[in-house]
């Protein structure tokens, strides 16, 4: 695993995963959500910690898609009570959420067949793995 | 607050500077501000030091112009939508749990006043309505809901007691019946003139409860109502449309009902009233931004 040197590195700067994974902030936000309300700071660190801060997601990413499952009804969103230090707001995922949730990962799980499918044309009789490369 | 925590206040006022507060930036601001200062309590449990940690944290935001636009994009329509409020299952379940015996004891009391025989449950219907009605009102106020912050607890007692006076009062005018005792209906004038009185003290002592978004939009509510007050020109041209639509509408009422008869001459005071209503509507709802006084 690479050490990060700061915050807007992502899998050793792979633009890549990166694009692939940007794709999918909104499906990873719902992941986090499904185990429970969260608010912003919390759902940040919860995906940092998840992948041994390989990475993250950056925080202006997040907060667009809050407003994007928002209003897409997946996710509904409340102030919660605290006093001290500004007020959280927390964020739910609504039945419609958990319904696009799961369509997504299955989505996800046939996609990443049939890519591994044809990615491994590329690759004759090798047997290490290299990580896919730009141009299979 | 400590300075160190005021540090990331500060900041974030600097880096808002400039930029319009529409609701939406409001909103994402605040939403910002705990994640900040999370952020910053995060660092300074790994040893960064108060102003370290809030400079860290703000610059790991980036560029919150950009945010703002971004989110602005995306935002949700409906105002309440954002000022939403933690739900809280524990109070829906306590209400319901309450409002059970006082189903339960007003049913009792109604039925006591019906039929003599179940004289013998009302002060005991009476006194469990007037407390559960009591709690239940004093507990609701105890809510924060989304257009309204919780009142203060003595402040929510004083209403929960009132209540209960109230509905005490009621239920000593139910046991009265049929013979009207006066020991009763003294008691029963008591305790409403006491809750009146302590409603009226609670009324006319309360302050604004509710949040910013809602007394923003009650006002703007109250400016729609109030456009004759504010632009008497519309007010008078209004009028004048009104008078010359019944005088048109009075007059095709009178010719049709001499040329083709009641069946169909009361079409022209429907036509006037639709046209009236339509004017109306106009003048009320004129487009935000047109000028009040536009030549006509």
């Amino acid at each position: 695993m690479p050490d990060i040197p700061d915050s807007d590195t992502f899998l050793a700067s792979d633009a890549f995963a990166a694009d692939l994974l940007r794709g999918h902030t909104d499906t990873i936000v719902l992941a986090v959500l499904s185990q429970g309300e969260s608010y912003g700071f919390e759902i940040f660190k919860t995906i940092r910690d998840a992948t041994g801060g390989a990475y993250e997601i950056k925080e202006a990413t997040l907060y667009a898609s809050y407003r994007r499952l928002l209003k897409d009804g997946l996710v509904e969103a409340y102030w919660g009570d605290e006093t001290q230090g500004g007020r959280r707001k927390y964020y739910r995922i609504t039945d419609a959420g958990r319904a696009v949730y799961h369509d997504n990962v299955n989505a996800w799980e046939i996609t990443r067949g049939l890519i591994d499918t044809l990615l491994e044309l590329g690759k004759p009789a090798r047997t290490g793995i290299p990580r896919p490369g730009r141009r299979p | 607050m400590t300075d160190d925590s005021l540090a990331i206040h500060r900041l974030l006022d600097e880096a808002y500077a400039g930029i319009e507060m529409t609701p939406e930036a409001r909103d994402l601001k605040e939403e910002m501000r705990a994640n900040l200062v999370a952020r910053m309590a995060e660092l300074g449990g790994s040893g960064v030091s108060g102003a370290e940690s809030a400079r860290r944290a703000m610059a790991e935001l980036g560029d919150i112009r950009a945010i703002v636009t971004e989110t602005a994009a995306t935002s949700t329509a409906a105002p309440w939508l954002d000022q939403r409020v933690r739900p809280r299952p524990a109070y829906v379940i306590r209400t319901l749990l309450l409002s059970l015996p006082a189903a339960a004891a007003l049913a009792v009391l109604v039925w006591s006043v019906l039929d003599t025989a179940v004289h013998g449950w009302q002060p005991l219907a009476a006194a469990v309505l007037a407390l559960t009605g009591g709690v239940i009102v004093a507990d609701a106020l105890r809510q924060e809901t989304t257009s309204s912050y919780p009142l203060p607890t003595t402040r929510a007692l004083g209403y929960g007691a009132a209540a209960t006076l109230g509905l005490a009062g009621a239920g000593c005018v139910a046991a009265a019946r049929p013979e009207w005792p006066v020991g009763l209906l003294v008691a029963a004038g008591v305790l409403l003139v006491a809750s009146a009185v302590a409603f009226t003290y609670l009324g006319v002592t309360q302050t604004n409860r509710h949040k910013p978004w809602m007394v923003r939009l009650q006002r703007e509510h109250q400016e729609m109502a109030d456009v004759f007050a504010g632009d008497p020109a519309a007010a008078a041209r209004f009028g004048i449309y009104t008078a010359a639509i019944w005088l048109a509408a009075l007059a095709g009422f009178a010719v049709l009902t001499f040329t083709v008869g009641w069946a169909w001459s009361w079409l022209a005071l429907l036509g006037g009233l639709l046209a009236m209503l339509v004017i109306m509507a106009r003048t009320m709802f004129r487009p935000r931004g047109s000028e009040p006084h536009r030549a006509a």
